[in-house]
């Protein structure tokens, strides 16, 4: 007996592996939970960097928030009050620009000008409650055209040509954070790195030998549709309608507005997006979702295109879900019925 | 009633049979239930119902109601534990850290199951 | 076994048995006060008791020392109905229904080691059911059955073997 004791610890003990060098800390910043994952460095260094992450997304979200006092607050204030420009930061400056380009390639479906709007559903809320918007008022937001291309920028300083210009970097900044992150982990010297802000994620090298493998949220059920490898400098982004939402006589309100007609996106929900590596990969992951989300089922494929997303997933129901051709390479089902219901995307010509 | 021990029983040979038959099935046993991988998920039942999944990678601490009172589990970066219960015998407390896919802590008269699962979710993050 | 088990007008048997019954009571409250490292997981030696006495007044008597040990013991000890009391008698309930099959078997080739190794087995699968179909409705229990079934062979081992020879030495 004894000797059977003997062999069932050594049998324990057998079983024991050496634990993986992966750290990953969680915290909320951005009013979503910024998960990191670091690969391969000790636990001091990765705790470091992640710290040091976590501090820069804190400091980008209090400097851009829409309804804390922020630097964007104030800009949106003077913005409202007339053309008298007000100085800016470098970075702010640069995000404008950048976030007006990518408004211009979206035909205007991505328009982070349309805060008013936001704000009138009630998005500008840390808990948001069913409401009831007044169609005139929504009309007269919608007609007052704020355009990010109303905003004149000259050295460090900023107005706008429109008072109705109200900015909402909400669908901008998280991606934007990913880029500055995966910036900075590879300054330092980092190898292996997956960071995720709110669903949206970035990657640096790889899970041990294995490329990352992230899970996309089935938009109606708890648990993953369909996992992927992300390989360095990919970068993923959903917009869907089943994070922000609020539901008023049984119809989903979701946070993703159209700025067209002022009212928010119905009949799709989710667009997730895959962003080869380049410069800007996660701000795209978090502003390419948006138009397609926002285009109707037959103009996707073109504002896949203008965006110049090739990889993209619609879950536009149950039994509606559309991949693209070299997204449905990539994609690994988890979920039988959707792998059932998934069609492919003809490419818009 | 005074016993002798002066004989010493030999098992049979069916007992032998028997023996060897249990420490098989023991083995068996061993092998088939236990996995020895290191655990990164918690799932926390009370009753029926299943209070939640937990990362194992944090450091929190739960309060669960159960028919007795509060039991307090605590999560500190890979291992978990029952603090404190309101339990008589405390055999929930007692038995310490868990950190092992499949390792199991229950605390039978406030009715709270600890289970650690291990890498069953094949993915490192979720995109939503 | 010559006696028959129902004649119990012999007085000298019945306080015998009695006794007997006493002192299963009693290994039974020394182990439940006595702490284990994991709950179920007990030597249960009052089942040498049960064993001794099915060998030497047979099967009748046997289920009724161990049943009026189980009810007994959860009286004393303020248990009884408890979750411990149910586990308790589903665990003796089984591990009688083995030992009135095990009876049959070949006295020349299974002693009383045999009998008590399927008992506690068995002792062990009818406090499992009664956790699993119970107190704890999910599977995770099923990681805990081979501690419990090592548990089951050494003790039942052990109690077989000091059964056998208090059956020798009587």
């Amino acid at each position: 007996m004894r000797l059977f004791l003997i062999f069932l610890l050594g049998f324990l003990l057998a079983g024991c592996t050496k634990p993986e060098p992966l750290y990953n800390t969680q915290s909320y910043v951005f009013g979503t939970l910024v998960d990191i994952t670091i690969y391969g460095e000790s636990e001091a260094k990765a705790q470091m960097l992640s710290n040091e992450i976590i501090r820069n997304f804190q400091s980008l979200h209090n400097r851009l928030h829409t309804w804390h006092p922020s630097e964007l607050k104030t800009l949106n204030q003077a913005f409202s009050q007339g053309k008298t420009p007000v100085s800016i930061q470098p970075d702010v400056a640069k995000m404008i620009a950048d976030a007006a380009k990518l408004s211009i390639q979206s035909k205007g479906a991505f328009n982070p000008a349309i805060g008013s709007l936001i704000e009138a559903w009630g998005f500008h809320h840390d808990e948001f409650k069913p409401v009831k918007v007044d169609a005139n008022k929504l009309h007269n937001l919608v007609q007052a055209n704020p355009q990010m291309a109303d905003i004149v920028i000259q050295s460090n300083t900023a107005y706008s040509n429109n008072p109705a210009v109200q900015l909402d970097l909400g669908g901008y900044a998280k991606g934007y954070a990913l880029d500055i992150a995966l910036a900075y982990l590879r300054q330092q010297g980092a190898k292996n790195a997956l960071i995720n802000i709110g669903g949206n994620i970035i990657a640096l090298g790889k899970h041990g030998d294995k490329p990352w493998r992230v899970g996309i949220q089935h938009p109606r059920k708890p648990n993953a549709i369909a996992t992927l490898d992300l390989e360095s400098g990919w970068a993923i982004g959903t917009s869907g309608d089943y994070q922000r939402y609020f539901e008023l006589d049984g119809k989903r309100y979701c946070h993703v507005i159209d700025p067209a007609t002022g009212y928010p996106v119905q009949g799709v929900e989710s667009v997730t997006v895959l962003i080869p590596p380049q410069n800007n990969a996660g701000t795209l992951s978090d502003v390419a979702s948006k138009p397609i989300f926002i285009a109707n089922p037959e103009a996707r494929a073109e504002a896949a295109k203008a965006m110049g997303v090739e990889n993209y997933l619609v879950i536009e129901s149950a039994d509606k879900i559309l991949v693209s051709k070299t997204m449905s390479k990539r994609i690994i089902w988890l979920d039988k019925e959707a792998a059932k219901h998934a069609v492919q995307i003809q490419p818009s010509p | 009633m005074p016993f002798k021990f002066s004989h010493h029983p030999k098992p049979l040979i069916g007992d032998w049979l028997v023996i060897f038959a249990s420490f098989a099935l023991v083995i068996f046993m061993f092998q088939s239930f236990w996995v020895f991988e290191q655990a990164s998920n918690l799932k926390i039942r009370q009753g029926n119902q299943i209070v939640g999944t937990f990362d194992l990678n944090q450091t929190r601490e739960l309060h669960i109601k159960g028919p007795i009172g509060e039991s307090i589990i605590v999560i500190n970066q890979g291992k978990v534990r029952f603090k404190q219960s309101p339990c008589r015998n405390q055999y929930c407390v007692h038995q310490g850290w868990l950190s092992r896919a499949g390792q199991v802590a229950i605390c039978l008269p406030n009715q709270i199951s600890l289970q650690l699962m291990g890498e069953k979710s094949s993915y490192d993050s979720l995109n939503y | 076994m010559t006696h028959s088990t129902i004649n119990i007008s012999t007085t000298a048997e019945d306080h015998h048995i009695a006794k007997l019954t006493a002192l299963a009571i009693g290994l039974h409250m020394i182990e439940a006060v006595i702490p284990s490292p994991l709950p179920g997981v007990k030597p249960g030696i009052a089942n040498i008791v049960t064993l001794f006495v099915l060998y030497e007044y047979g099967f009748a008597t046997a289920a009724w020392v161990s049943l009026l040990r189980v009810f007994a013991s959860s009286l004393l000890l303020g248990q009884f109905l408890s979750p411990t009391f149910v586990l308790s008698l589903s665990g003796a309930l089984l591990s009688l229904t083995a030992l009135s099959l095990a009876q049959y078997l070949p006295k020349k080739y299974f002693s009383a080691i045999t009998l008590s190794i399927l008992a506690a087995f068995a002792h062990i699968a009818g406090q499992l059911i009664v956790v699993r179909l119970w107190l704890i409705p999910h599977t995770g229990i099923i990681y805990l059955i081979p501690i419990f079934a090592l548990a089951a062979l050494v003790f039942g081992l052990i109690n077989g073997l000091i059964t056998a020879k208090l059956i020798k030495n009587n």
